[in-house]
């Protein structure tokens, strides 16, 4: 959810900075600034140098008595149209219903939000920071900055806000009077509350009412609302609660705080994947389940999968999972995982009194949240808005109810059910095939200048934020139709396949897009997995082994038996080489824009794990993690050796003839979802570089990688974490500006791909924290890290972010993903990343890349349509195609 | 023949209904997709799945369905690829840009196919016949997907005689429309006449050495009308539902052809369905090409009447 609503704003911010053209408002003077713009243009990464001002009428604003800057205008009677190839388009883009990225694409058009996200430039300076090089957040449809009423609020209605709370749990948001849909709606408090209402209308059971009811970000009553009158399912797997919790009654059955708890027997929990546990019984039986009871639990379950929890149903589900090893539950500590809590909420709610959302007047909304809130966060995720703005009038017309009873809307299907507030209108829309937008005159940026415009730093000229008057979306599936549409002038962007990149991988229109997504080489050290699979009847284990590949051992011969910069050569060109398990762009500090990977901690941890000495580079620690490659051939074979000599000694192989080779072959599968070139590509790159690796070892010829049968989008994961698969390379991403819940991939055992033969609850790190040395698990370093409270003998700690500072949680975050490499399940490879070539009909303003807008700057317009249609012309008579 | 229609026309609706009842049942027994873990937003994918009837009696749900039809002709929401909207519109607002590049495609494919069948089959073994033959058995073997990119790259891109895409808009009938329609037409056209041509070839060659060819030079028919009033007669027997099948054809569209050209068509709506299973979606597509199956077959077999008066339908004897 925080991704998603972070991904929203920096979308508005983009599409504020996407460089479009405004019009001349009433105080343009008509001077013109077309030498500045020209020359801007030349300067740009295009190169290219016909711009607007070569035809149009330049002008500026020069604003008497305003803030004392003048404005470049665009030339007022040209378009400039952004083309797109989608290769998705969605059929609804309802922002109560939308469920994927492509759907928040189109609507980021049609909205806006109370305050965007902006670069900080000489027009609107941050404190401390350098111009382009941190954030702000400057009023969108918001008059002025919030306040923060948590004390007003509090006396009104104490229980919506913590005795202890004294800020941050309630804001004022003025709103501008001159707020208008497309239709002509005007926008006032009122129609946010009124959109609240139907966000969270039950009989819609819109997908994105938890978005503001769902965790400290939530709005204060807003769950209860939503859900007044029903049963709550509450998964106990997420909330943790010890069997001791549960109280037995009278009749024998346990409760939860007095709501009835049950056993999830055909009902999607977390411990079962999102499966639900008889899916998993019924594939796989006594593999894997202890069955003597199992028809016995399933008899007792109800039309809801549900069998209540007595201490005969809790024998049973014990019986189940507990007493195969396959399923690696036999300490029965997970048994509480597979209960429901069914809460019934409280019924007649009204929205007036329960939901912390309301209008104060005409012009102003106060939202109250379960948690208190400042700075980026507040802004970012906190406050809601243009998740929630519907326009009442089209979204009642849109309601309708089908056969089923169950009602459903129509708004944001087509042309005529999406009404925009935004900076532009939707004027076509065709299934399938195109989406087309106009400049909405309603929308007031278009005239508004303090805070949509910024000074380019290259030419130190005002422009608008908006640039782009159409924009033209077609759904072009095939890339082969989509890059030549590019090379024909038709499209503004093309997304690089790696086939494209040895023609324009290094074009000086591509433009690189890194991920905080590290992927590494995860190798199995489930031994159970690997017992089972040789104790098959077709295995002969005279000349096969598997075992081996389960040796920590033999994880750190592979993990130096590889060139990470070949493999993104290879296998990824737009990826680059990664040497940790957290991605290289991860942000630790939102408010300064600090990269985990930079702080001496994170280095240090990579020292250590590569076993760079510090001290041979001067105590340089940055010149000591340049000198990481991964890469290591004299110590790879000294390591397959020792891997060999342990392989030996614990009989997984032998070497019967005694000329120091293993007699086995090892053959490792690659869980793979599909068939797919770059699967292919990496196998190929596996199989090589271990090959050379083994050269003159025990190994040598003995080792391969092959591909495992098509496993599907999640049974390649499974396959590895099950021991059917021997490795994968996977990436785990997610939460830029959070590294520290980006490691619960790792460190929390409900979510640790490597949970069946790794547990971080018993795994315990040393730290000296604050001059105090504290010993505690994996899990419980991770928890406190995230600020939850973790006891550890009587004591209590929390190294949240309010709890410590920054650097101690470093400390930690590096400690973490240090203990994490040292198991050698997963070796780092890459980071993830793309590119793409920016049409020469447009420049990025900005040269170097900003992970937290992920972009370069706002973007303009070399040239205006009807300019770029003769220049394509030009260029295809002179080279039959535009020239990257 | 009118007794024989109707009765195939019974048969026709009760095999519509048990397609539809099996296909229905059998993809509402797919396991639902499974629901994230950890995401928020299980909870409003479990209340909508209860609300929409998912968790009743596969029959009661078939129930629903049947009502919504046959009171409404409700064809229900499409629950995954088109979220909230009617999927009988959707279907219908995707149908014709496929029906009709199809149509354009076949509507000279067929004349040309059929043409160069009986110019090679008048001109056995010679050149012509084996140029024709050779190209014919070139064409056939490469798939259509081939010629759509070559389409593209000589026609569209380098020598910008069409657009690289169709055009967006329903204005089908406009020139505009047509031009950027024109690629995808070549592209289709090349197998089926290829397809045409060597069929027509095959059978021409044989029946115009058939003992009643000779009859009817004989009786002093030119060469051209014992052909076509007797030849090609013949030939049609095999020729005609070969026509009927690319009509079918026609409405099936194609998913490499319409990625190709961004046309947006169905091709693919049914296997999307699958995917995503979006059961309305799928019932819907699935029940329109049964329809449209039954029905030509029932004129495919009606039609051998017609063309060769000695084939009789439901005589017994």
């Amino acid at each position: 959810m925080k991704k998603k609503a972070l991904s929203l704003l920096l979308a508005s911010a983009m599409v504020f900075s996407m460089a479009a053209c405004g019009d001349n408002n009433g105080d343009s003077s008509g001077e013109t600034k077309q030498s500045e713009t020209k020359e801007s243009a030349d300067q740009s990464e295009s190169g290219e140098s016909a711009n607007q001002n070569e035809t149009g009428e330049s002008g500026s604003s020069d604003n008497e008595g305003g803030p004392g800057y003048t404005i470049t205008e665009f030339d007022p009677n040209a378009t400039y149209t952004q083309s797109v190839a989608l290769t998705s388009i969605p059929g609804n883009w309802n922002m109560h219903d939308y469920e994927d990225s492509a759907s928040g694409n189109i609507f980021d058009y049609l909205v806006d939000g109370f305050y965007n996200l902006s670069y900080n430039d000489e027009l609107h300076p941050k404190e401390g920071a350098e111009d382009w090089k941190s954030y702000i957040f400057l009023p969108g449809m918001a008059a002025d900055y919030p306040t923060d009423v948590t004390a007003e609020v509090k006396a009104a209605h104490p229980d919506w806000i913590p005795a202890s709370a004294t800020e941050g749990y309630a804001w004022e948001i003025p709103l501008r009077e001159d707020l208008f849909f497309d239709t002509g709606y005007h926008i006032t408090a009122d129609t946010y509350v009124q959109s609240m209402k139907y966000l969270l209308d039950q009989r819609l059971q819109n997908y994105r009412a938890t978005d503001v009811y769902d965790g400290a970000y939530g709005i204060v009553g807003a769950e209860e609302y939503f859900k007044q009158g029903q049963i709550n399912y509450i998964d106990n797997g997420n909330v943790g609660n010890p069997l001791e919790s549960f109280v037995k009654g009278e009749d024998g059955t346990y409760t939860f705080e007095g709501n009835p708890v049950y056993v999830a027997v055909d009902f999607a929990i977390a411990q079962t994947g999102g499966n639900t546990l008889k899916d998993y019984v019924d594939a796989y039986g006594d593999a894997y389940f202890g069955m003597d009871r199992w028809e016995e639990l399933v008899a007792l379950m109800d039309d809801n999968g549900l069998a209540p929890l007595n201490d005969d149903t809790l024998a049973m589900v014990t019986d189940v999972t507990t007493t195969n090893p396959n399923w690696n539950e036999t300490d029965g500590l997970s048994v509480p995982a597979y209960f429901v809590i069914a809460e019934t909420m409280p019924d007649g709610i009204s929205f007036e009194d329960t939901v912390g959302f309301y209008a104060k007047d005409e012009y102003t909304l106060v939202q109250v949240f379960k948690g208190g809130f400042d700075g980026f966060y507040l802004y970012s995720y906190a406050i809601k808005d243009s998740l929630v703005l519907v326009e009442p009038d089209v979204y009642e017309s849109c309601l309708k109810q089908d056969e089923s009873g169950a009602w459903y809307s129509t708004y944001m299907t087509n042309k005529e059910t999406s009404p925009s507030y935004g900076a532009y209108s939707m004027t076509g829309y065709q299934t399938d095939k195109q989406i087309t937008f106009a400049k909405n005159d309603k929308w007031f940026g278009w005239t508004e200048d303090l805070y949509h415009v910024y000074k380019d730093p290259n030419d130190g000229n005002v422009y608008r934020g908006n640039m782009t008057t159409n924009i033209d979306m077609q759904y072009v599936p095939e890339i082969a139709t989509r890059r030549q549409m590019f090379l024909a002038g038709q499209i503004t962007t093309f997304g690089l396949e790696e086939s494209d990149y040895e023609q324009y991988g290094h074009s000086d229109y591509v433009w690189s897009y890194p991920s905080e997504t590290a992927a590494g080489l995860w190798v199995t050290g489930n031994m159970n997995g690997l017992e089972a699979r040789e104790a098959a009847a077709d295995f002969d284990t005279t000349t096969q082994d598997t075992q081996t590949i389960g040796l920590v051992s033999f994880h750190k011969a592979l993990a130096v038996s590889f060139d990470r910069q070949a493999f993104c050569d290879e296998c990824h060109p737009a990826y680059a080489p990664g040497y940790g398990i957290l991605g290289d762009q991860y942000i630790y500090d939102v408010e300064d824009g600090l990269f985990y990977r930079d702080t001496d901690q994170a280095k240090q941890a990579l020292c250590d794990f590569y076993s760079v000495n510090v001290s041979q580079y001067g105590g340089d620690l940055d010149a000591a993690v340049d000198s990481i490659t991964g890469y290591d051939l004299d110590a790879a074979k000294e390591l397959y050796k020792a891997a060999f000599d342990e392989s030996l000694s614990l009989g997984y192989i032998t070497d019967a003839d005694g000329d120091g080779i293993c007699d086995q072959t090892i053959t490792m599968i690659y869980a793979s979802s599909a068939p797919a070139d770059y699967v292919t590509r990496r196998i190929n790159y596996l199989n090589k570089w271990i090959s050379e690796a083994v050269v003159g070892t025990p190994f040598e010829g003995k080792l391969n990688v092959v591909e495992s049968a098509p496993l599907g989008d999640s049974g390649w994961i499974d396959a590895y974490r099950n021991g059917s698969a021997d490795m994968m390379i996977a990436g785990v991403g997610g939460s830029i500006y959070d590294p520290f819940s980006a490691m619960s991939l790792y460190c929390d055992p409900n979510q640790n791909l490597t949970a069946n033969w790794y547990d971080p609850t018993t795994d315990m790190i040393t730290l000296t924290v604050k001059g105090e040395e504290i010993t505690m698990s994996v899990y419980d370093w991770y928890r406190a890290m995230n600020g939850s409270m973790v006891t550890v003998n009587g004591k209590d700690y929390s190294f949240g972010s309010t709890d410590v500072e920054p650097d101690v949680r470093m400390t930690i975050l590096a400690a973490l993903e240090g203990r994490m490499m040292s198991r050698y399940d997963i070796l780092p490879m890459c980071n993830f990343g793309a590119k793409s070539l920016l049409s020469q009909k447009l420049f990025n303003v900005l040269d170097d890349y900003n992970p937290l807008f992920q972009s370069y700057g706002p973007r303009r317009y070399n040239y205006s349509d009807a300019e770029w249609e003769k220049y394509v012309e030009d260029q295809i008579a002179a080279h039959g195609q535009l020239q990257y | 023949m009118f007794k024989y229609t109707l009765q195939r026309l019974l048969y026709m609706i009760i095999v519509f209904f048990v397609i539809t009842f099996m296909c229905f049942v059998l993809i509402r027994m797919l396991p639902l997709p499974a629901l994230p873990p950890d995401d928020i937003h299980t909870e409003v994918i479990q209340m909508r799945r209860e609300a929409l009837g998912y968790n009743k009696p596969y029959l009661v749900q078939f129930g629903i369905f049947l009502r919504g039809i046959f009171t409404k002709f409700d064809w229900g929401l499409s629950e995954q690829l088109y979220t909230g909207r009617s999927v009988l519109t959707i279907f219908l607002e995707k149908l014709p840009a496929t029906m009709i590049v199809n149509l354009y495609s076949i509507l000279w494919t067929i004349p040309v196919g059929i043409a160069l069948g009986i110019w090679a089959a008048l001109k056995k073994n010679t050149w012509v016949d084996y140029l024709i033959s050779t190209l014919t058995m070139v064409v056939i073997s490469v798939p259509s997907f081939v010629y759509a990119f070559l389409v593209q790259y000589i026609f569209c891109f380098r020598l910008r005689l069409f657009p690289l895409i169709m055009k967006g808009g329903s204005d089908y009938f406009s020139m505009e429309m047509f031009k950027s329609m024109v690629p995808a037409i070549l592209s289709l056209s090349f197998g089926v006449i290829a397809g045409f041509c060597r069929t027509t070839r095959a059978e021409l060659t044989e029946v115009l050495t058939s003992e009643f060819m000779l009859l009817a030079r004989t009786k002093g028919l030119t060469k051209a009308q014992a052909t076509v009033r007797h030849a090609l007669r013949n030939c049609f027997v095999v020729i005609v539902p070969g026509i009927f099948g690319e009509f079918i054809g026609i409405l099936g569209g194609s998913l490499i052809i319409e990625n190709i050209f961004a046309i947006p068509g169905v091709g693919g709506l049914t296997l999307n369905a699958i995917r995503s299973q979006d059961y309305n979606v799928f019932i819907m597509s699935t029940c329109f090409y049964t329809a449209i199956g039954l029905a030509a077959s029932l004129v495919v077999d009606i039609s051998y009447g017609f063309i060769d008066p000695r084939i009789r339908m439901g005589s017994k004897k």
